[in-house]
């Protein structure tokens, strides 16, 4: 095995241990909310500092490979897909740690009721679905496979849509929970971030693994690569 | 301890100084590379480690040259068994013009190594070490000039381990040499290193960047930096390294 | 088409045309001779021809104790010039050839293969044949020979093996050999060749002398086959010279059928030469 094949093994491999990490982080987080669950939130908070450390590594690891094995073609496309999945990674990870720290300090006082209501499990479940898949899709090199969450990432968009009015009225009907509906309603967002984040990594493997550019609106066609 | 290291090392042809004030330590086990324009002084530097300088005429050197502790260019210092410890690797491949067997036997031979079966067990080790055996094992005694460039060079480098030295130094050993033969002499190096200490003197920054551990860049006949790889590419210290490293010059 | 490069182009031509007149001119003049000998001499090559020794009758004369004289002169020849020609050619270009007295060497040595080869059989008369008592025998016509082509064989293996290129010699030093092993090992058998065809060209000159060997007193007339190096000889060049300056018709082919087997051994020797060179620049492949 060439020394170039090598660090491009490592590299993937950081990848993916820095991606499950993130999977675990939003489960926690999420999971916290749902079962009301403070240590499972204060796990999360305690974890990112791993999670950052990961990406401090693989900025520097692909750094490395780009000015000493200066690599081309795919291997080059790899290296340069790696160091922007890692920067989307980093910030679903910031968003699992924003979730956390909203359940730390909300203590336990969320309305279960309206959490149903915003069907904020069923989101999560959608996008723990995707993140599990573009780690695998990155794993397997298998941009089919990370095709298939840009339609998932349209019913996310659409909970979220519906989350604004539907919070609207529960404040008008509860004016003492405002804070918390408002909390619920940051959450919200902020779980449809990780959507967007989610479907750009799927983008870049797609660009690793087919050379195609699919961002701003370019969901598939014949374009050729030209960044 | 350094395997190789030098202390205000300077050398003079005649009476133009070639190499200035040269103070460097380089450790077991690594690959180090020498990069420099032309005329820098890097071959020259190379060569004192295994006194080939002395085969020109009116050289003087100043300074200590060491190979693990002891002073090169001493009193007590054999050139012959320095030659043995210090292996060498040159541009051109120039295997002799017998077979292959017995250009890679050459070096044990000339210790006095008779023993058949010592040479033919030594001669597959080595030729294994530098990934030609299997191109070769069913055609030890052809001539070795029948061989292609690429594989020429591997059987010099063969010639080379098999007298089992702790140093090896290349001088620019694949600049003769296609891209291919090229990606395999550099893997070749990358393996050898948990085996030899290497120095390699090469023009080429990519491919010191590709293989060597830590870098020395040379200009007119100083050392002016010497680091880690990494560092030496991603963000030397001085200006005049980042200026060739980048190519605005030499 | 410019006139000026019609009058070139014209020019090239007409070069082309003279060269090649005089170089048939010149091979056709060889040709001619070549046929004459051949036409003459070729019916008398039969087996008596070898066998016989001379005689007084042209019928009965034969070439066996000049080409007897000849082989044991060549033997004796090579065995005193080789080692010394070989290793003198050596020390020069290895070991010697900057010292001022190298220098000098290798200036006489050139103008020594230059000399006019009676020279040689006046100083082999004076040295070998009076001053060391060796009387005409195959001995001093071996000295001699052997001084006459001593600088051929330096020269060349000096050539051969200033051709050995330094790169081979470096490789060998690089791994600890010492000088005598690397000129042992590696620069005499890659210049080999090169020494070899050298010796065979030297032989080749050898076998055409008559001059110095007239002139240490080789006999014109031996009717018996030398048996030690302190015998008499005669060699084949000698005897068709014989045969030439005798006026019977007979003698003349005779001579002729001579000349044929002398141009022969030539070609021979000459041909292995060439065959020996280019198997070693295949061999070398520089």
């Amino acid at each position: 095995m060439t020394h170039l094949q090598e660090r491009l093994d490592q590299l993937k491999n950081s990848l993916a241990d820095m991606a499950t990490l993130v999977e675990r982080q939003l489960s926690k987080s999420v999971c916290s909310l749902l079962e009301e669950d403070e240590d499972l939130a204060n796990e999360v908070l305690h974890n990112e500092r791993r999670v950052n450390a990961f990406e401090l590594k693989i900025d520097k690891d692909c750094e490395n490979i780009f000015a000493l094995l200066t690599p081309v073609a795919h291997d080059m496309r790899l290296v340069f897909a790696t160091l922007k999945m890692n920067a989307d990674l980093e910030r679903i990870g910031d968003y699992a740690e924003g979730v956390a720290n909203i359940v730390v300090l909300g203590k336990k006082q969320f309305d279960q009721e309206l959490v149903k209501k915003l069907d904020i499990k069923e989101m999560f479940e959608i996008t723990d679905a995707m993140l599990k898949d573009v780690i695998a899709a990155y794993a397997e090199n298998d941009s089919r496979l990370a095709r298939s969450v840009f339609s998932r990432d349209i019913l996310v968009n659409d909970i979220n849509h519906k989350a604004m009015s539907i919070v609207s009225e529960y404040c008008q009907n509860n004016n003492d929970r405002i804070p918390q509906a408002i909390n619920l309603l940051s959450i919200v967002r902020k779980i449809e971030r990780v959507g967007d984040h989610i479907t750009n990594i799927a983008e870049e493997i797609i660009f690793y693994k087919e050379a195609q550019v699919l961002k701003h609106g370019n969901k598939g066609g014949d374009n050729t690569a030209d960044r | 301890m350094y395997t190789l290291e030098t202390i205000n090392a300077n050398l003079f042809y005649g009476e133009k100084q070639a190499l200035k004030d040269i103070s460097i330590g380089i450790e077991h086990n690594t690959v180090t590379a020498f990069i420099g324009p032309s005329g820098c002084g890097k071959s020259t530097f190379l060569r004192c480690f295994n006194r080939m300088n002395d085969l020109i005429d009116n050289t003087r050197i100043e300074g200590s040259y060491l190979l693990d502790g002891i002073d090169i260019y001493g009193k007590e210092a054999e050139v012959y068994d320095l030659r043995k410890k210090v292996g060498m690797v040159f541009q051109k491949p120039n295997p002799f013009p017998k077979s292959i067997f017995e250009n890679v036997v050459y070096g044990l031979k000339i210790n006095g190594i008779t023993d058949k079966n010592i040479l033919e067990e030594k001669a597959e080790t080595s030729l294994k070490n530098s990934a030609l055996w299997e191109e070769v094992k069913d055609n030890l005694h052809k001539s070795a000039l029948s061989l292609s460039g690429g594989q020429q060079q591997r059987l010099c480098i063969a010639r080379t381990l098999a007298v089992e030295p702790t140093v090896v130094l290349m001088d620019e050993p694949a600049s003769a040499l296609d891209p291919i033969s090229t990606a395999k002499i550099e893997d070749l190096i990358y393996e050898l290193k948990t085996k030899f200490t290497i120095v390699i003197v090469t023009h080429n920054m990519q491919q010191a960047a590709r293989v060597s551990d830590k870098t020395a860049f040379f200009y007119l006949g100083e050392l002016v930096e010497y680091d880690e790889t990494k560092k030496i590419f991603t963000n030397p210290e001085k200006e005049r390294t980042q200026n060739y490293v980048t190519g605005r010059f030499g | 088409m410019t006139p000026y490069l019609t009058k070139i182009k014209s020019r090239d031509k007409a070069f082309r045309i003279v060269a090649l007149c005089f170089t048939i001119f010149a091979l056709s003049i060889l040709l001619v001779l070549l046929v004459d000998i051949f036409w003459r001499g070729f019916g008398r090559l039969n087996w008596s021809f070898f066998a016989n020794l001379p005689s007084r009758k042209p019928e009965n004369s034969g070439i066996l104790t000049a080409i007897a004289g000849m082989m044991s002169l060549l033997f004796f020849t090579i065995i005193l010039a080789l080692p010394i020609g070989i290793l003198a050619g050596v020390y020069l270009q290895e070991y010697g050839h900057k010292s001022w007295y190298a220098k000098l060497v290798e200036i006489n040595i050139a103008n020594l293969a230059g000399v006019p080869s009676v020279i040689y059989g006046i100083l082999g008369l004076q040295l070998f044949v009076r001053m060391a008592e060796m009387g005409n025998s195959l001995l001093a016509g071996a000295f001699t020979l052997a001084l006459l082509i001593l600088p051929i064989i330096i020269v060349s293996t000096r050539e051969a093996i200033k051709a050995v290129p330094k790169t081979l010699r470096e490789a060998s030093y690089g791994m600890g050999a010492t000088k005598w092993q690397t000129t042992r090992r590696v620069v005499i058998p890659s210049a080999l060749g090169g020494i070899l065809t050298g010796i065979i060209l030297s032989i080749s000159r050898a076998i055409g002398e008559t001059a110095p060997l007239l002139v240490i007193g080789a006999l014109v007339y031996v009717p018996f086959i030398p048996e030690g190096p302190n015998d008499q000889f005669t060699t084949l060049p000698i005897q068709v010279f014989n045969w030439v300056s005798r006026p019977q018709a007979g003698f003349i082919i005779n001579a002729a059928a001579g000349i044929i087997i002398l141009l022969l051994i030539t070609f021979l020797l000459n041909g292995i030469a060439i065959y020996i060179r280019n198997k070693w620049y295949k061999k070398m492949r520089y």
